[in-house]
């Protein structure tokens, strides 16, 4: 079979704009997002988003996929102003030179001994910046106390304090002369070249050189503010005592004032209990580089003429990005009086949450105001890109089991410490996720959990994959291992006892009302030959002479956050194409290939293109997250929050459901109306029509069947809504309502809806009737979905060497409703492989002794290659091999997805770390594990 | 003086005074040929392998073009990922990747695609024997790396076409 490029041609045009308006203090400025750019110097554009299957509800390739595979342009990577329509061709080059101690001030820069060639057009330092331009007031989020008054505006007004705040720049986007770095590798210095060949020559002349060009107080006694070691705000605090106290069901005012009491009487019920078997744990893991594979990159031009800038970027975030650059300029002293901002959203090669709040496109932003109006391309290397990207957080974890001898969970304490690094970035709220994961997927009586993110001079810590569900789950699955080893009990039994099940609440104390399924998937682990014949397996290679263990594990990962806002359109083509835009970013993992196909059922066609990052779509909603009178729902404008940052976890419910509820209301706005009135009907309802074979059929007969273009044709001769934009928002429950439409009123789990009707620049919203949505109690629930994985991990032990190889991997998911099996398949293999690697391999000391020197590449950072992977997909004798089982829908499910792409990764490092207690008698508690560390284990 | 390669069978010819510049940023900056990918610029991760023969040997291997400096392809052949698919028709290898769902963010695919490209092209030439296959096939991709997928599906989809290949059906370029 074959693809013909030559025959596909882009079925919608150039891509849409879509536009909004952020006010700030100094105005308003119009923000547009674009789609990956025509290509320079060839025909036409990349085919990213347009090689859609034509079966529908099925995907026969990723839509993204033939532009990847013949190297199209489609990462901010590939782009260079010339590129780009209507910019200058003339393009200038920033660089950043990086913070070598926190010990001493910055004092400057010595640039006497770079070499003309390699001298830059210009040095900027600290104290040449404006105060807005150094230090940003993000979002009126600035520092550290922005959290504080939030907290206090909650008690003030009872307002719900977001979860999914924007990143807060704490620092100075570079050193001032005399002050003493917050952090390693914070920015001292841009230089800026004008011309590519002086900033390569720059870049071999001062790579691996920096203290040759930077210049330090030896000491400095007075302290940063704030003080290394400090913990950022917020912290976390969960302490459960059976059904009588919890974080969800408590008073927020007096909660932190009845922890202590609720404690003490924990650890008095515990100490009436001498008999309770104890097991104490402690772990100590590395931060770790998300080793995304495309170096952050970006494009900047400040077009002076018009007062816009123009941005090309691969973020998981562009709302935080945007709205944070606005900040920047949002002041009377900015460089630049900026009116707009116009942001090419590219592909990102790879994100893993590395990608999400990165401070990358403030620095972009910044340097853009140095080059004279020129456009300016920032591009880290692989170097660089260690030295400042966010990191999975190292973590202290240490805590207590207690159960009963019936093997009843009583109690977890756990404390959890994160190493934040230098920006709070999202540190507090990736420890509080951890907080929660510390339950482990049980039920669980009494619970005194604490969780916190450092400030550091580390490299800043963010959302990495798992959001510290990893951290979390190795503690309290590698615990329950010991626990089980030292009372003789079955692991399996162990967990069987303690599932946490729909009526059951949190550690938290929210409750499970989602269907999980976990005592069928132990059963399905533990039936299965990887665990059933281990201890044949084992004896096996014994006689080979090898040392061979297994261990189990399971995690109960949450997707999506404390509140979710979605946002998607569907516009219909006048040839009957239908084009799918959303909020969302693919960061590989398949959510275009996925919002392409799942309205398949719905429409009777997949789309023939889909547009994402358009965070943009919001502000065309007409919608609001402003409450001033404390409607809430009653507010027919009102919602609990726009949109957020992507997440690859968010797909399979959130953004499914936000496309697929819309396209409900195109059908009842503008599909069936068409369909009444070519058919001459009084009247249609829904379930008199079916799709088949792409066509719409009328059930009771006597009509022709109607193909897509004929009813596109009559949508946009007749003015008919062309197209939906449709909001949801997710707390617990959906947000739903009445909308009125000329198929009547249709009730849709969506908190917006407007259509695109002819004639009329952009969508236009229905009012609204009857509406629900969740209560402000729940968000402190926390989490509401869970999407549960257990793993067996079977793995061969080198005694000489230390090596050990992972041979087998079972992984047990319960996806929910599948919509791409390929697609779920592959975000397992992928995180199987990525567990291995944060286990056995990837090793980063913190300090100058890491990455933060500036001297980290993949020389000395290890991440999985095929040969540390099983690659063979059904578990056979004698062969390394993982097998995916994937519990089969059921109608609990209702018809929903599961965001799996973290989950698939949560237990597989417990379940090795377990493997490994087996074969060699050792708990490994620290990750990684690595050869040197599986030796010590052996020859303490 | 100077120094003479072709790309994609187009003529070069680049001043002497660049010998030292490397190959990558050569596609990049002088052919905007960006298809070939930067990832860690020292060689390791083979994101931006391309493949280059140089006469005598009409033999192509695998380059590593971010460790590749310009003056040692005085007279070589470069072939980058934008040369494999021919009058907008997909490489076999390409299909399979694709229809194999082989790649997520897509960015070491190129990396994968030209060093897959060469195997199959060897193996058409000098067949292995098929309990050999596994290690050809690990020989061309194994060190390539892949942080998405976990490389199962690029296996998945290269297996076939290697078996194929040595059995003298289809698959060759």
């Amino acid at each position: 079979m074959t693809s013909d490029l030559s025959q596909r041609q882009p079925l919608c045009g150039p891509q849409i704009s879509r536009r909004h308006v952020l006010t700030g203090l100094m105005g308003t400025v119009a923000v547009s997002i674009l789609g990956v750019p025509s290509m320079a110097r060839a025909t036409g554009q990349a085919q990213v988003g347009r090689t859609a299957s034509t079966v529908p509800g099925i995907a026969s390739q990723r839509i993204d996929g033939v532009a990847k595979v013949t190297g199209q342009k489609v990462y901010a990577r590939d782009f260079n102003a010339r590129d780009m329509d209507g910019w200058p061709d003339l393009q200038w080059y920033g660089m950043y030179l990086r913070a070598l101690t926190t010990q001493g001030a910055f004092l400057g820069l010595d640039l006497s001994t770079l070499p003309e060639a390699a001298k830059p057009r210009r040095v900027i330092l600290g104290d040449q910046l404006s105060d807005a331009m150094r230090a940003p007031r993000t979002l009126f989020r600035r520092d550290l106390a922005i959290d504080l008054q939030l907290q206090e505006r909650y008690q003030a007004q009872r307002a719900d304090p977001s979860f999914d705040r924007p990143d807060a720049v704490v620092f100075d986007l570079i050193v001032q002369p005399g002050n003493r770095p917050d952090f390693l590798g914070q920015a001292v210095a841009l230089l800026v070249f004008d011309d590519i060949g002086s900033f390569r020559a720059a870049q071999r002349a001062m790579q691996f050189q920096d203290a040759r060009f930077q210049r330090y107080e030896a000491a400095l006694e007075r302290a940063p503010a704030p003080a290394p070691g400090q913990p950022f705000f917020p912290q976390t605090t969960y302490v459960k005592y059976q059904d009588a106290f919890s974080y969800a069901t408590a008073d927020p005012d007096t909660y932190m004032a009845q922890v202590p009491n609720y404690r003490a009487r924990i650890d008095a019920y515990l100490d009436a209990h001498p008999e309770f078997p104890r097991q104490s744990f402690m772990s100590r893991m590395r931060a770790m580089d998300p080793m995304f594979m495309e170096p952050e990159t970006g494009l900047v031009w400040q077009d002076r003429a018009t007062g816009t800038m123009n941005l090309v970027l691969g973020t998981q975030s562009p709302d935080h990005d945007v709205e944070n650059i606005l900040s920047m300029y949002d002041t009377p002293d900015a460089p630049f009086a900026l009116s707009g901002i116009t942001l090419t959203s590219c592909y990102p090669g790879g994100g893993f949450g590395g990608r999400d709040s990165s401070p990358f496109s403030l620095m972009l932003a910044l340097a853009g105001a140095y080059a004279d109006g020129n456009p300016l391309r920032l591009a880290y290397d692989r170097f660089e890109q260690f030295r400042v990207g966010l990191k999975r957080h190292a973590a202290d974890i240490s805590g207590e089991l207690v159960v009963a001898p019936d093997m009843t969970l009583q109690s977890v304490q756990m404390d959890l410490t994160f190493d934040g690094g230098g920006r709070k970035n999202l540190s507090p709220y990736v420890a509080s996720l951890a907080a929660l994961c510390a339950g482990g997927s049980y039920t669980v009586p009494f619970a005194n959990i604490h969780a916190k993110a450092l400030h550091t001079e580390n490299i800043s810590g963010g959302s990495q994959r798992g959001f510290g569900g990893p951290q979390a789950f190795f503690a309290i699955e590698t615990a329950l291992d010991d626990l089980a080893v030292g009372q003789g009990w079955d692991p399996f039994a162990l967990r069987r006892k303690n599932l946490l099940t729909p009526g059951d609440a949190t550690v938290v104390g929210g409750p499970i009302r989602q269907e999980l399924r976990l005592a069928e998937m132990l059963d399905i682990a533990e039936a299965h030959p990887a665990w059933a014949d281990r201890d044949a397996i084992k004896a096996d290679y014994a006689r080979r002479g090898l040392t061979y263990g297994t261990g189990m594990a399971m995690s109960l990962q949450a997707y999506g956050t404390s509140g979710d806002g979605m946002i998607a359109a569907i516009l219909i083509e006048p040839d009957g194409a239908l084009t799918v835009q959303s909020g969302a970013v693919d960061m590989g993992n398949g959510s275009a290939t996925t919002l392409g196909v799942v309205i398949g059922d719905i429409l009777g066609a997949n789309a023939a293109q889909v547009d994402m990052g358009g965070y943009t779509l919001w502000g065309q909603t007409g919608l609001t997250t402003d409450d001033p009178e404390g409607l809430r729902w009653d507010n027919p404008k009102w919602t609990a929050k726009s949109v957020g940052s992507s997440s690859a976890c968010l797909t399979g419910l959130h953004q499914v459901h936000t496309v697929q509820q819309t396209a409900h209301g195109l059908m009842a706005a503008a599909v069936l109306p068409a369909a009444r009135q070519i058919w001459g009907l009084g009247t249609l309802d829904r379930s008199q029509v079916t799709w088949t074979d792409g066509q719409l059929v009328f059930l009771p007969g006597g009509k022709d069947a109607l193909p897509w273009p004929q009813i596109a044709g009559f949508i946009h001769a007749n003015g008919l809504p062309r197209g939906a934009l449709g909001h949801a928002y997710f707390q617990d429950i959906w947000s739903e309502a009445d909308f009125p439409t000329d198929s009547g009123l249709v009730r849709l789990q969506l908190d917006g809806l407007s259509l695109y009707q002819t004639g009329s620049a952009g969508p236009v919203r229905i009012t609204r009737q009857n509406t629900t949505g969740p209560d402000r109690g729940s968000k402190r629930y926390a989490r509401y979905v869970w999407a549960p994985c257990v793993n067996v991990v079977g793995l061969a032990v080198d005694r000489r060497t230390g090596i050990v190889q992972t041979e087998t991997v079972l992984s047990v998911l319960n996806a929910g409703r599948v919509h791409v099996p390929q697609l779920v398949s592959g975000q397992s293999q992928g995180g199987v492989a990525m567990a291995i690697s944060y286990t056995l391999l990837e090793d980063m000391p913190p300090g100058m002794a890491g990455p933060a020197d500036g001297r980290w590449n993949l020389h000395r950072y290890h991440v999985a290659r095929a040969q540390d992977v099983p690659l063979a997909t059904r578990l056979a004798p004698h062969r390394r091999s993982q097998e995916l089982i994937v519990l089969p829908e059921s109608p609990g499910d209702g018809k929903a997805g599961r965001g799996i792409a973290e989950a698939v990764m949560c237990s597989v490092p417990p379940a090795i770390s377990n493997a490994l207690r087996d074969a060699v008698g050792v708990r490994y508690a620290d990750l990684p594990i690595t050869p040197e560390v599986i030796l010590k284990g052996l020859n303490p | 003086m100077s120094i003479s390669f072709f790309v994609n069978g187009v003529l070069q010819e680049v001043e002497d005074s660049r010998a030292e510049g490397r190959l990558i940023d050569y596609l990049h900056d002088d052919l905007y040929l960006t298809g070939t990918k930067f990832c860690c610029g020292i060689g390791v991760c083979r994101a931006c392998t391309v493949t280059v023969s140089k006469p005598p040997n009409p033999v192509p291997s695998p380059v590593i073009s971010c460790s590749t400096v310009l003056a040692t392809l005085d007279g070589s052949h470069v072939s980058t990922i934008e040369s494999v698919a021919r009058d907008g028709v997909l490489d076999p290898v390409q299909e399979a990747f694709l229809h194999n769902f082989s790649f997520q963010c897509g960015y070491c695919t190129p990396g994968f695609v030209m060093a897959a490209r060469l195997l199959l092209d060897r193996l058409a030439v000098a067949p292995v024997p098929h309990d050999q296959l596994d290690e050809a096939i690990h020989d061309a991709i194994g060190a390539h790396i892949c942080r998405c997928t976990g490389y199962v599906r690029y296996y998945e989809a290269l297996r076939p076409l290697a078996e194929a290949a040595i059995v003298g059906e289809g698959a060759a370029q």
